[in-house]
């Protein structure tokens, strides 16, 4: 399928752009395809328009208020984006929030997985043309937003940590209610597996389309459900299980497509797997506290955590300097990691028409991943240094501040084993 | 009807004035179906019509780049082919206004040099969405039809005669031809979507990738009167397969439930299908729709010579 064709004539450039506006786009970006008729020869993106600076306002706000600043970096996946932030924050202050907390911690984040694979499933759907699929999933997907409402207080945005805990508690009464819910939304999350599976259309336009295979995306870095569809074993729930995945453990879902159709079918059975382990988790949540006391200042220190975040890995460096701020808040989403996977290796040789249907395939989340490099090249202290030479210097650095050789972690016997 | 006077025929009713309410509601009804198989709500009964003012009032921009007399009249060109092609074509019962002996042959060229003015209106642009656009509706033009334009000549190959109105004749006295030309009908109808450029065959004005295709550039008054061209063809179509295929003229009441229950099927087909590759849906029509039409037409000459 990818098997390129075509003898590009460098002389006659027919560069279709995409973005920064474009109906096919909910948040701005560019991108410019080169075509050939309809056959994608060159794909180049651009990305930066919504650059908030987040990271740096981190700096000059307290523990708790960042909290709520990042949780505002990306309106989908909140939860995951506070809870890696407070993740830090707690391993740096020293505490362990009580079980109980934990737990509702994990669940919170299923929701909000439920709610970000069907608003996901609708807008692919809308990108290949199928807005029928779009309009109910979108409707069904309110269910989920009802359920966060009710519980949360919010639609978006529910903030459900607070540092060293939750806010909320789940009631039996709210269980009660949660799980009537959650079996309507199963059954449909069947019909839509169905459809996905079946549908004679639909297939046609994901089936073989996008391929990349387990190598391919290894190379490129690719995580979360765009990863796991091309039977990547990464899942930051199973490997390093945090908060509540490790009292109660959540299953690995993996298909070995690779294609856009297996994306499709990987995120809507990791539906099935939310809904099965709140449901489970529901019956046997540990009685205890929901908070414990959470100082106003942090000693020193520097911690990082990932999250599984509906999209994949989220990952958060916080350094503490010791006062009521961070120091320095590092964020690297999903998105960011999965670009390449579209751009160097999926886009070429396929038709314009796919386009759409691929870039929404890694589920893109253009604000999240927006940030500013500044390359320091032409002064006089240009820092301009070689993978080699920058491994070196990180390797003495860690050796001289925290007293450990980094090349004794098995970094190098990972590297052998390959 | 042949007391009507030939203005009155022209302006008013059948075609003119009276046709393109019609199509109005016809586009209400057929948003409106597709809003309630997607579980929406759907515009309200008047929506076109408002659509429709409030384009033509609007200021007309006219690009950078284009041939600006072409820019202009193609708009108008399209408009004057489908009402043309509208006088030959009986509608809800009543006769047609004029008939003239191969008005049939009139009629489909007509109607396929809307899609060419379509074409042109995208390549005359400058706009890279436009001409994409435009390359999308002439690959699909000639994609649908010949299989469209067959299944459109078969009725008049049985009624032998090439005027509508004596197929619309023949088409009442005998068994509907849905029924005896089962395959003519499918691949019309599937090829009346496919010329109005409805899903699943919107891949020329597929928003998500070319905005909206060839009219990407028109605005105001131009897009608004090739609106109105696309409502009259989809009429226009409907009639022609409703009068072919499902019993000739009928009464008014019949012929328009006919029209309805066909429009019905158009729009479960939009909302139910995955919008095409543009060399899915040549594929397609290449590979099924031409066979398909090709056996028909076999059929109907083995039975005629014994």
């Amino acid at each position: 399928m990818t098997e390129n064709t075509i003898d590009s004539n460098k002389s006659q450039k027919y560069i279709v752009p995409i973005g920064p506006q474009h109906p096919a786009l909910k948040e701005p970006g560019h991108f410019e395809f080169t075509v050939d008729g309809e056959i994608v020869v060159d794909a180049s993106i651009r990305l930066g328009y919504v650059h908030r600076g987040v990271e740096k306002a981190a700096e000059s706000r307290s523990w708790t208020q960042v909290l709520y600043l990042v949780e505002r970096v990306c309106g989908i996946c909140s939860h995951a984006h506070g809870t890696a932030f407070i993740q830090n924050a707690e391993a740096l202050a020293g505490i362990e929030i009580p079980p109980r907390a934990k737990v509702i911690r994990a669940i919170a984040g299923e929701i909000e997985r439920l709610h970000s694979h069907l608003l996901w499933l609708g807008v692919a759907a809308h990108e290949g043309g199928f807005d029928a699929m779009f309009m109910y999933s979108w409707r069904d997907r309110e269910i989920v937003m009802d359920i966060l409402e009710n519980f949360f207080g919010n639609r978006v945005n529910y903030s459900v940590n607070i540092p060293g805990g939750v806010k909320e508690d789940i009631t039996p009464e709210f269980a009660e209610q949660f799980r009537k819910k959650l079996d309507f939304l199963e059954k449909r999350l069947k019909h839509y597996l169905d459809v996905v599976n079946t549908d004679a259309t639909f297939r046609a336009r994901t089936v073989n389309i996008g391929t990349l295979g387990k190598e391919e995306m290894t190379r490129l870095g690719a995580t979360g459900p765009t990863a796991r569809s091309a039977g990547i074993t990464r899942d930051i729930r199973v490997d390093r299980p945090y908060s509540g995945f490790d009292i109660y453990p959540i299953n690995l879902i993996l298909d070995d497509h690779g294609d856009l159709n297996a994306r499709f079918v990987v995120r809507l059975k990791e539906c099935f797997e939310s809904i099965r382990y709140i449901k489970e988790v529901l019956d046997k949540i540990p009685e205890s506290e929901l908070t414990v006391k959470f100082p106003r200042k942090i000693p020193t220190g520097e911690s990082m955590s990932s999250v599984e975040a509906p999209r994949g890995e989220l990952f958060y460096f916080v350094r503490s300097n010791g006062t009521e701020s961070p120091d320095r808040v590092k964020v690297r989403t999903a998105s960011l990691c999965n670009w390449g996977t579209i751009v160097s290796a999926v886009a070429k040789g396929h038709k314009l028409a796919d386009m759409p249907m691929i870039l929404a395939g890694i589920d893109p989340c253009f604000s999240c991943n927006d940030r500013m490099v500044n390359i320091v090249g032409r002064g006089k202290d240009a820092q301009l240094w070689t993978w080699e030479q920058l491994r070196k210097y990180g390797i003495e650095y860690h050796s001289m501040h925290e007293g450990f050789n980094v090349s004794d972690c098995g970094i190098e016997q990972l590297r052998e084993e390959k | 009807m042949t007391a009507l006077h030939p203005l009155f025929a022209l302006f008013i009713f059948p075609a003119g004035l009276f046709l393109i309410l019609i199509s109005f509601f016809i586009e209400w009804l057929d948003r409106k179906l597709i809003a309630r198989f997607q579980n929406r709500m759907g515009p309200r009964l008047l929506q076109p019509i408002a659509d429709i003012f409030k384009l033509l009032a609007k200021e007309e921009i006219v690009p950078i780049g284009v041939h600006r007399t072409l820019f202009m009249a193609l708009p108008i060109f399209a408009f004057a082919c489908v009402m043309t092609a509208s006088l030959y074509v009986p509608f809800f019962g009543f006769q047609a206004a004029w008939n003239i002996r191969g008005d049939l042959i009139i009629t489909m060229y007509l109607l396929s040099a809307m899609t060419v003015c379509l074409g042109m209106a995208g390549t005359n642009s400058i706009n890279r969405f436009a001409v994409v656009g435009a390359t999308r509706t002439l690959t699909q033009l000639f994609a649908y039809e010949g299989p469209f334009m067959l299944a459109l000549l078969m009725p008049a190959l049985v009624a032998q005669s090439w005027t509508i109105s004596h197929i619309a004749e023949y088409a009442s006295n005998h068994t509907w031809m849905i029924v005896t030309q089962p395959i003519g009908f499918i691949v019309a109808i599937i090829g009346l979507i496919g010329k109005l450029e409805l899903p699943p065959f919107d891949a020329p004005e597929a928003e998500q990738e070319i905005v909206s295709g060839a009219l990407s550039e028109y605005s105001g008054r131009g897009f608004g009167l090739f609106k109105i061209a696309k409502n009259v063809e989809l009429v226009i179509g409907l009639a022609l397969i409703t009068v072919f295929y499902l019993g000739g003229i009928a009464s008014p009441l019949l012929f328009s439930i006919k029209m309805l229950i066909l429009l019905c099927v158009i729009a479960l087909m939009q909302s139910t299908l995955t919008r095409l590759r543009i060399d899915q849906t040549v594929g397609l029509w290449w590979q099924a729709g031409a066979i398909l039409s090709l056996a028909q037409l076999l059929i109907i000459i083995l039975v005629r010579v014994r």
